[in-house]
């Protein structure tokens, strides 16, 4: 919940994950060996499942953003000319 | 990717725990938005609530969560593949009737094809094979002739010597030799080759070595043998010690110089050579016939191949041919033995006699067995066209039938592509275990078409095997694959687009219209199919059944028959002579024997010993003019119950000098016509020195047939065999008092006890050897029979089918006709009318089709037309009487409807 919840303050609401689309993308994710998860107690005291980067996951983050802010700044390049 | 792996084998196996997982880890995510609504001043059960609404359903989440593992597809093909043996065992009517239209499809083509590609496709198991061809001279021989792919040694030698197509020429005779040692001895067939014969077929040896020119150099001075595989193995248990010593064939020691490779059993496929012999050896392995030493050009006895040089095609090389034949044929045309046997109107027909080629794997068996093997494979071809209609059928009244299923999963949810997925899976199980009873089918239908097709002791060695043909078994199951796609699939996708509401609310919308309009045209198909093969079965039926009730112009019950050699045993002329003359003593004296018959030619195996004849005023004939001859024994007419029209028959005392002959009626017409044949004379034309008449007529046979059943039979001269100067084979006829194959083994027993050495050869009843000639007819009768009988059962049940579904969607319409007046007879006619529509449609298209294709089958029948009345008559009652009855059981059903509960249908 912590992340979905998270998302959506970052983005100041702009992007609403839900639950249908969130635990798919995590547990491929998993699957990708990009995250681990474990079970821990959320800061309400409640039994929940926390995920965490891997080292894969890191490298493959920073070469993902690396991509996206290549196509963004190519994004915003087009559209400023036009 | 070992990360993706593990994944992949959690997901399979460890499904139950990672579901377990998933959903603890939902069941928290649940309770943390409910807690939070709760704290935000929601009540408990409201939270709840919404925190399971906000998410979309715990169910829907698992889900696609599971949607996204990499065993996704393993997890849904193992769901298809539950459900769909359980929608098929659920209907095991439509499973069986489907599953063995596959099969029969599937198997009948398979195992038809093999044994057409195996007996008569397949080349020879050489290098290169497609380069191997025969030489042969084509038009009218005049001489002796050992068959029509022979030619004579020196011609051989000519060609060989002067060609400038092959790379290499060899030739080959097969021979029937005597094999003996220890306590056994058998007739084996073998071949006599030349040195060139391996290594230009490129054949080698598995043991030792093959035989080499050096072998085949002088005559007489090389006693070698490689043995053919399959025999050393069989009757040498895979001595591998077996080089280097000898074996005794013809009681002439040859010592083994090696086996050849596996699967290689000469060039004459169907009939396995077991040994190798250089043709050197020829006086040795055949003696009496010294066709080496006896030069005479028209002495026509080897089979002669050569191959092709590279870049010659077969045409080029038969065109490059035609000078050197030409200057052969020039030469020979002058020598006194073809003056002798020609006349001089010979001349110019034998001056255009030219050089064939021919593929390499041709011979007499192929040539009898292509067409009707060809026949019964275009049969199975009906076959499959008729199995693909059916199987259409099934499934288009099978997709119809599930329409409504397919509207409920869709209105519950199921994606359309699942659907799919889910009728694809279904169909390929469908055709898998269809095409795997067929495959087996094949295989059991190969083996035992194999033991009807050749005789007992070739099917043990010829190497055809049942293991059915990979391209064609890949075609078939393709061709039936398709079907089953199209005819299960489109359906299906044309119902995933229906309303939903309009399927579920309404059975007998107009959404399946179409469909029983093309499932009409299928049964029609399936009705011209099968009165098209009902025809087929009915003429050759009716052909086995004229050539067995032919004869042969004498009683054949009670008559044993089977040949020795004892000249194979190394026995000269007197010695072989007189085994003959007590055996035919002995053999008179066994109890149960009436009398004993020797027959130097066998009857009614296609062989015959032909001769021209000449007399005080004719001279002379042509081969097909020609009188067949044979040398009998003095028992010979009153064991197979010919009587003697006028004079006598031999006696033991008829030794010569002088001459006799016992004729037929047609013999004396055509030579003596209008004189009393007894008394006259005539001689027998020799290519080697003039002759004059001089045998004399003592004895009037009646006509009686000689080479085959189908023939009629031919002028035919009889002569004591003991007045004959050699003696080589015997054919001994015994009228028997019992059951004739009482005495099999006690005849075996005492032929072992006369000479053990001298095996007996094709022991069996006349009948049977009659009943074995016929063999290719019962085949092709008893399978086109089969293939009938299928094909009316499956249209019947199709037009059973689609007779109860039209009768299903109209029961509305009974009712009201019902309800208005109409009595049970008029709702039989209605639909009666619709059947009989179809039926005669597809009777008319099956019809015509057999009479465009009867012509093709004539050479196949005997004794009646291709387009019999009788048969097609017979064919279209059969067909009629059973669709008829077939439409009649739903036409009834529909007429003892109740009005008001037809009309209470929906």
């Amino acid at each position: 919940m912590g992340v979905s919840r998270r998302i959506a303050q970052i983005t100041g609401g702009a992007f609403d994950v839900k639950a249908g689309s969130l635990f798919p993308a995590l547990h491929r994710m998993e699957q990708a060996g990009w995250l681990t998860s474990s079970w821990g107690e959320s800061e309400t005291n409640r039994r929940a499942k926390f995920y965490a980067l891997t080292r894969a996951g890191k490298k493959q983050l920073h070469s993902e953003s690396e991509r996206w802010e290549r196509i963004s700044l190519a994004m915003a390049t087009a559209l400023r000319t036009t | 990717m070992i990360r993706r792996l593990c994944a992949l084998w959690n997901n399979v196996f460890r499904r139950k725990q990672l579901d377990r997982d998933l959903d603890e880890e939902l069941q928290a995510y649940v309770e943390l938005v409910s807690a939070e609504k709760m704290r935000e001043g929601a009540s408990p059960e409201d939270a709840y609530r919404d925190a399971r609404r906000d998410m979309g359903g715990v169910e829907q989440v698992m889900q696609s969560v599971r949607e996204v593992r990499p065993g996704v597809w393993l997890d849904r093909l193992v769901q298809d593949l539950r459900y769909g043996v359980r929608t098929l065992a659920k209907n095991p009517a439509f499973t069986l009737i489907a599953m063995a239209t596959l099969a029969l499809g599937i198997g009948a083509n398979t195992a038809m094809f093999s044994l057409l590609d195996q007996v008569v496709l397949r080349l020879l198991p050489v290098r290169d094979p497609e380069r191997v061809v025969i030489v042969r001279e084509t038009g009218n021989h005049y001489g002796n002739s050992f068959g029509p792919n022979t030619i004579s040694w020196p011609m051989f030698e000519d060609l060989r010597d002067n060609n400038q197509v092959f790379a290499g020429m060899f030739c080959r005779f097969p021979a029937t030799v005597t094999i003996s040692g220890g306590d056994r001895a058998a007739q084996i067939p073998v071949e006599l080759v030349s040195g060139s014969y391996f290594p230009i077929l490129g054949v080698g040896a598995a043991l030792g070595r093959t035989i080499a020119p050096d072998d085949d150099a002088v005559p007489d001075s090389q006693p070698v043998v490689v043995l053919s595989y399959s025999f050393w193995r069989s009757y040498f248990d895979s001595d591998r010690s077996i080089v280097g010593r000898t074996i005794n064939l013809n009681s002439y020691a040859m010592t083994v110089i090696g086996v050849a490779q596996p699967g290689f059993d000469g060039v004459e496929l169907g009939v396995p050579a077991k040994v190798f012999v250089p043709i050197m050896m020829k006086t040795e392995m055949t003696p009496h016939s010294d066709g080496l030493k006896d030069r005479r050009r028209r002495l026509s006895w080897v089979t002669a191949y050569g191959r092709l040089k590279p870049g010659v095609s077969l045409e080029q090389a038969q065109l490059s041919l035609q000078p050197l034949m030409h200057s052969i044929l020039e030469m020979e045309v002058q020598q006194p033995e073809f003056t002798r046997s020609a006349t001089p109107a010979d001349r110019e027909p034998f001056l255009r006699n030219r050089a064939e080629l021919l593929p390499g794997s041709d011979n007499d068996l192929r040539e009898d067995m292509r067409r009707p093997l060809w026949l019964l494979l275009a049969l199975t071809g009906a076959v499959l066209l008729l199995a693909c209609a059916n199987l259409a059928n099934l499934l288009l009244a099978r997709a119809t039938a599930r329409e409504r299923e397919f509207a409920v999963r869709l209105a519950i949810g199921a994606g359309r592509a699942r659907i799919v997925r889910q009728l694809l899976t279904e169909t390929l199980l469908l055709s898998t275990a269809g095409a795997v009873v067929g495959l087996a089918l094949a295989f059991l239908t190969d083996r035992i078409l194999l033991r009807i097709y050749l005789p007992a002791d070739a099917a043990a060695e010829f190497v055809v095997s049942p293991i059915p043909d990979g391209r064609v078994l890949a075609f078939v199951v393709g061709v039936m694959l398709l079907t089953s796609l199209v005819f299960g699939l489109l359906p299906a996708l044309r119902g995933s687009r229906t309303e939903i509401t309009l399927s579920l609310k309404d059975r007998s919308g107009d959404a399946s219209a179409s469909g029983i309009s093309l499932r009409r045209m299928l049964v029609g198909i399936q009705v011209a199919l099968s009165l098209l093969l009902l025809v087929g079965a009915g003429l050759f039926v009716r052909t086995l059944r004229n050539l067995d009730s032919l004869g042969p112009g004498f009683p054949t019950d009670h008559l044993l028959t089977f040949r020795i050699n004892p000249s194979l045993n190394g026995y000269s002329d007197e010695q072989t002579k007189s085994f003959y003359q007590r055996l035919d003593i002995n053999l008179q004296t066994m109890p149960g024997v009436a009398s004993v018959g020797f027959s130097v030619m066998p009857l009614l195996k296609g062989y015959a010993w032909q001769n021209a004849v000449l007399g005080k005023d004719f001279e002379g004939a042509p081969i097909e003019e020609q009188p067949v001859l044979n040398h009998v024994g003095p028992g010979y007419f009153a064991t197979l119950g010919i009587p003697i029209l006028a004079g006598r028959a031999f006696t033991a005392q008829d030794v010569g000098p002088a001459k006799y002959a016992v004729i037929n009626e047609s013999f004396a017409k055509q030579y003596f016509p209008g004189r009393t044949p007894l008394g006259q004379r005539f001689g027998l034309v020799d290519d080697m020195r003039p002759v004059s008449p001089d045998i004399e007529v003592i004895g009037l046979i009646p006509d009686k047939k000689y080479r085959d059943l189908r023939e009629t039979p031919p002028a035919q001269a009889y002569f004591p065999y003991y007045q004959d100067a050699h003696f080589r084979f015997m054919n001994i006829y015994l009228r028997t008092q019992a059951d004739p194959r009482q005495i099999e083994n006690e005849l075996r027993e005492r032929m072992r006890q006369f000479d053990p050495h001298v095996p007996v050869v094709e022991l069996q009843t006349v009948n049977e050897q009659i009943g074995l000639s016929l063999r290719t007819e019962r085949l092709v009768a008893s399978l086109s029979a089969v293939f009938g009988g299928l094909a009316t059962l499956l249209a019947v049940i199709g037009l059973y089918g689609v007779t109860a579904y039209a009768v299903m969607r109209r029961t509305r319409e009974i009712g009201i006709r019902m309800a208005l007046g109409a009595v049970p007879g008029d709702v039989i006619a209605m639909v009666m009318r619709e059947v009989l529509i179809l039926i005669g449609a597809g009777l008319a298209a099956g019809f015509l089709l057999a009479l465009a294709l009867a012509n093709l089958v004539r050479s196949q029948l005997f004794g009646l037309n291709p387009r019999d009345p009788l048969t097609f008559l017979g064919s279209v009652i059969v067909l009629t009487v059973a669709a008829g009855l077939a439409g009649l059981i739903p036409a009834l059903r529909a007429s003892s409807l109740a009005a008001t509960t037809a009309l209470r249908h929906e």
